[in-house]
């Protein structure tokens, strides 16, 4: 089976938008994730079992509202209550997540239902203030929000400050109709497309 | 446009919310014997408040949670959010 990006049929390699007098190294940066591992794991409500001692590739899962727990390979955002999302550079293997019983979380596999666009350069956050009502100031390294960007519900993960990067997440089909917003934001700057 | 203060996830933009209506409604219990009138009092009736109203909300773009939230419906303003199983004064 062929695998398709969500973005394979408009996301195209180059440099667009205002880039008179700019370097390279100003403009931003946009390029679409795919393959990564993505999981929900959700605690049920009627559950009472502790999340303390409770790790994937030992990072422990916490209820902190909007953290992120992260090392070189993988991320597990707070999505919600009692519900995180993993995302992985490598599969994530059926043992590592046995860690979640089944009769008090309920693990889903949601690889290949996000589209992702990472964007990465120091106007990132003036692109994302553009769609999306959340007060930025707010957001620091390694937290996460759900939020909508012109409308879209999206996930968006502050990966890196200086410079700034960004991981935006949506629907899979939601995927163009975000990539048109984002990369329109972006023109004013100038950006990248790798 | 509203700003509402999610007990979860802090202030957020009424963008991400829909609203869910009275939050003083009380379904009858379950499998209790409940007249016509008090069937039609629960799904159709309702008090349309001048002033400080209870309401139901939902972050449907955020953290998915139901929550309770004070408003004034003159105004708008927003007096106080709380958990949906908190009580609100």
């Amino acid at each position: 089976m062929t695998l398709l990006s969500p973005l394979s049929d408009i996301h195209e390699i180059g440099i667009y938008g205002n880039i008179e007098n700019k370097t390279e190294s100003n403009l931003l940066e946009i390029s679409e994730e795919t393959l990564k591992s993505i999981y929900q794991i959700t605690k049920f409500k009627n559950s009472d079992s502790s999340l303390t001692n409770l790790s994937i590739r030992d990072l422990q899962i916490s209820n902190n509202p909007m953290i992120v727990k992260s090392n070189l390979k993988t991320r597990i955002l707070w999505t919600g209550p009692n519900q995180w999302l993993i995302i992985s550079d490598d599969k994530i293997l059926e043992d590592e997540l046995k860690i979640f019983d089944s009769n008090n979380f309920a693990v889903t596999d949601l690889s290949h239902t996000r589209a992702i666009i990472n964007i990465k350069g120091e106007n990132s956050l003036e692109v994302l203030k553009k769609g999306c009502p959340y007060n930025f100031n707010n957001l620091k390294k390694n937290m996460s929000i759900n939020s909508v960007y012109h409308s879209i519900a999206v996930t968006i993960d502050f990966i890196e400050e200086n410079p700034y990067a960004m991981r935006i997440m949506c629907l899979r089909s939601f995927g163009e109709s975000l990539y048109h917003s984002i990369t329109d934001a972006c023109l004013e700057y100038g950006y990248k497309a790798i | 446009m509203l700003h509402i203060k999610c007990p979860y996830c802090g202030l957020r933009s009424q963008k991400e919310f829909s609203y869910g209506g009275d939050a003083n409604v009380k379904r009858p219990k379950l499998n209790a014997e409940v007249t016509d009138k008090e069937w039609d009092d629960f799904v159709y009736m309702r008090k349309s408040p001048k002033g400080h109203h209870l309401e139901l909300w939902h972050h449907t773009s955020g953290c998915r949670q139901w929550i309770k939230v004070k408003r004034d419906t003159i105004t708008h303003e927003i007096y106080q959010t709380a958990k949906i199983e908190e009580q609100i004064s």
